[in-house]
């Protein structure tokens, strides 16, 4: 069976519109659907190839049953491709609301009996953080257990959704989660553009850790070629038994020593310093809650904390060889040229955000 | 005399000599008392046309010592007739053609060579007795695997286009070395996992075999990029350097050095990624012997590698691992662990001189890596939990307090 309608909630998100590119790009395409608090925005077709008029766009509540009833009813999804989920430091209540309580909703409204022989699959976001508990993951794969406390709230709630998800999966409404790691790519606000702050300061003299630490870091538009991959794999009698209800780790399979990403972004801006100050670990770790202390003195927050010398220091890399058997996964976008489009992307908004500003004065 | 002062310089590598040269017991030692004249004369012609493989292959176990020598000297016969440019095509060709053939034919020599180890032709009939004392089942790989490469021979002898431009796409490029050195892994592959030395397993995975041969002529090929191009012979993939030049021969001038250096980057790029198949192929070795028939020319070649490595000699001359080297890592690749090392060892050092001004620069950081996983799956890191890192950073950091506050103190004045 193909693929002929698939919901994506949280579409106009920073994954979400790589999902409706990616499942946009199918041949034939199915009919996608847009679930979200806030329309899609702007779509620059330099880093997008989909037509946003194609787009049928809902506007909802994930945590309101009626709401998600009525747009199923609407819809009749095949596939519902769960992506929502707030960005990090909006608090803990926040993170409940949406990926536990919305999970859930998500899930009893899609089993009601009027979806039956309807809705066939649910596709999850989770988080390859959810198997992290701040020590070394070498080949992690999905045998290596979550930890009793996550390391966040954020995390927490994650690993609560991925649970309730895959618990759900059965024989009419079958669930797989997804376990990105580290994703970065065009719409990005976190990764690639904080790593392209630093590029002007003497941060890029230092390094912390022996830089033999190995890091996965992944292209968004391969985790949504992942999510594709799952959709398809749900909705076909011949390959949903394999994959439902389980979690698959998604990695752009180029692990690398942690400060090669950094070092690229920087040299792609023109920098590369002719000396580099090397931190110990537990130096960096001190100096960080040095930094952690003086900014809550001055009521600010720190740029430098303990979380970023340990996420700094790890060794995160994964086996996705269950992705690569049971999904066909392979990666689409290498990690090199998924760093230059990041940056090309970040130019890009740099130089529109100049041009309305030249345009407004100009008013 | 530079050997020697060579050796002064690094003192561990005259220690390995020493060591070598001194105590150094083969597994299983050759018993020329036993051999018949004939095969002796093997053996000589052995010693005298491989630099690098002699001295591992008298070593084998006496179940495949024999084998595999003649397995050497038949394709060392095949390739002359290669190499030697005075035999013109239409003579060529139907030779290399039916070279499978000729070692079934009692008493056939080839006088006409001019090559280096044209001996090994002239005396070929001795070779020919020794193939036919061997058990069928080795004759049939022998057979199988000179006929796969004297038919791959020909048609690059035959391909005008090859000959005058050298290899263009990095496709041809592997398939070239397949000819030349992929082909031998599978037939050394055979010949192991028939005398129950090597997992037969490794028959199912030909990327590993494959992997094996390619990692060396990659090697050879980096290498002998200014040896090469003296003889008028191009085997960089054209792909690849036209990136960094308008010619392949530009990259000898001095003035093309940089670009030299990326291109070499790439080469040397495009041949590390092998490593890990290479690392997990040796995993399947069940023997000793084998083990260090195998692994001695793969230490060697990583070596290689991480010399050549954006060294600008490889561009204007001829760059060699000292001797004594090559004698530390033939001490040191005795097992998987101590192999792997060896090759973990070499990719760090590859990866502590990688740039971000280098264009590779991520695509060598993650071959590196890639190594480093690989090893990690066969020998996985005891685990330690950070925790008790975590703590002792506290007790560290209090002493250093003072100092701590102050570089904070600066940090925020710079911010």
């Amino acid at each position: 069976m193909v693929l002929n309608t698939v919901l994506i909630i949280g579409g106009s998100g920073f994954l979400g519109c790589h999902l409706v590119d990616r499942f946009a790009a199918l041949s034939p395409a199915p009919a996608i659907h847009v679930l979200d608090i806030r329309p899609l925005p702007a779509i620059p077709p330099e880093f997008y190839s989909f037509d946003p008029e194609t787009i049928v766009f809902h506007k909802g509540d994930i945590t309101d049953p009626s709401s998600l009833r009525d747009i199923y009813r609407a819809v009749k999804p095949d596939i519902v491709v769960h992506s929502a989920s707030p960005i990090h430091g909006m608090g803990k209540e926040i993170y409940y609301k949406v990926n536990v309580d919305g999970t859930r909703a998500i899930i009893d409204v899609a089993t009601e009996p009027e979806f039956k022989g309807i809705i066939k699959g649910l596709v999850y976001t989770s988080s390859a953080s959810v198997i992290y508990n701040g020590d070394d993951l070498r080949n992690a794969d999905e045998s290596t257990p979550m930890p009793d406390k996550q390391m966040d709230a954020y995390n927490e709630t994650k690993a609560l959704g991925e649970k309730m998800v895959l618990a759900a999966s059965s024989a009419d409404f079958k669930t797989v989660a997804l376990r990105p790691s580290a994703m970065f790519g065009p719409g990005d606000r976190q990764l690639i553009p904080n790593m392209a702050e630093v590029t002007y300061t003497f941060g890029t003299r230092f390094q912390i850790g022996d830089n033999w630490n190995i890091f996965d870091f992944t292209y968004i538009g391969n985790v949504a070629h992942a999510h594709v991959l799952a959709a398809q794999k749900l909705v076909d009698e011949k390959t949903s038994q394999r994959v439902a209800g389980e979690p698959f780790i998604i990695t752009n399979n180029e692990p690398v020593y942690f400060f090669t990403v950094p070092r690229k972004v920087w040299a792609m801006k023109g920098v590369v310093p002719g000396f580099t100050i090397k931190i110990s670990r537990p130096v960096g770790f001190f100096l960080a809650y040095m930094s952690e202390l003086v900014a809550k003195l001055r009521g600010k927050e720190a740029l430098f904390t303990r979380f970023r010398v340990s996420f700094t220091c790890a060794n995160r890399y994964f086996n996705i060889n269950k992705a690569i058997r049971y999904l066909d996964y392979e990666p689409i976008v290498k990690l090199e040229d998924g760093i230059e489009r990041s940056l090309r992307f970040l130019t890009y908004e740099e130089e529109l955000k100049a041009k309305t500003l030249a345009e407004k004065k100009s008013e | 005399m530079s050997k020697y002062l060579q050796l002064l310089a690094h003192p561990s590598e005259l220690r390995a000599v020493i060591q070598w040269s001194v105590w150094h017991d083969p597994v299983y030692p050759r018993e020329p008392e036993k051999e018949s004249e004939n095969l002796k004369r093997c053996y000589e012609l052995l010693n005298y046309t491989s630099r690098s493989f002699s001295a591992v292959i008298q070593e084998l176990s006496p179940e495949l010592r024999v084998v595999i020598a003649i397995f050497y000297l038949i394709l060392r016969g095949l390739d002359t007739i290669e190499d030697d440019m005075t035999i013109p095509n239409p003579t060529k060709l139907p030779i290399l053609r039916s070279f499978h053939e000729v070692i079934d034919t009692p008493g056939w020599t080839y006088n006409d060579s001019k090559e280096k180890d044209a001996v090994v032709l002239r005396e070929f009939d001795k070779v020919i007795i020794e193939y036919q004392n061997l058990k069928d089942k080795y004759k049939v790989v022998i057979k199988d695997i000179t006929k796969e490469m004297g038919h791959g021979m020909a048609s690059y002898c035959e391909n005008e286009d090859f000959n005058k431009k050298g290899v263009d796409t990095v496709k041809d490029y592997d398939l070239y070395c397949h000819y030349v050195a992929g082909i031998i892994g599978d037939g050394l592959t055979r010949l192991g996992v028939e005398a129950g030395v090597a997992n037969p397993k490794l028959l199912d995975n030909p990327q590993l075999y494959e992997s094996m041969g390619l990692l060396l002529q990659k090697t050879n090929i980096i290498r002998d990029y200014h040896e090469d191009l003296m003889d008028n012979r191009r085997f960089w993939p054209k792909e690849i350097w036209q990136k960094y030049a308008k010619s392949l021969d530009d990259f000898a001038k001095p003035e093309n050095e940089a670009a030299g250096l990326d291109c070499l980057s790439e080469m040397v790029a495009n041949a590390i990624e092998h490593v890990p198949d290479c690392l997990f192929y040796l995993a399947g070795i069940k023997e000793q012997s084998m083990f260090n028939f195998c692994t001695i020319p793969q230490v060697m070649a990583i070596a290689t590698l991480e010399l050549v490595y954006r060294n600008p000699k490889v561009l204007t001359g001829h760059v060699k691992i000292r001797k004594g080297l090559a004698c530390k890592l033939m001490l040191e690749a005795v097992n998987v662990r101590t192999t792997y090392d060896t090759f973990q060892e070499y990719c760090h050092k590859i990866q502590a001189r990688n740039t971000p001004r280098d264009p590779m620069y991520v695509r060598i950081s993650v071959a590196c890596a890639k190594v480093d996983q690989f090893i990690e799956t066969v020998f996985p890191t005891k685990f330690v939990p950070q925790t008790a890192a975590n703590n002792a950073f506290l007790v560290f950091g209090l002493s250093f307090a003072v100092v701590g506050i102050l570089i904070v103190y600066t940090i925020f004045l710079l911010d």
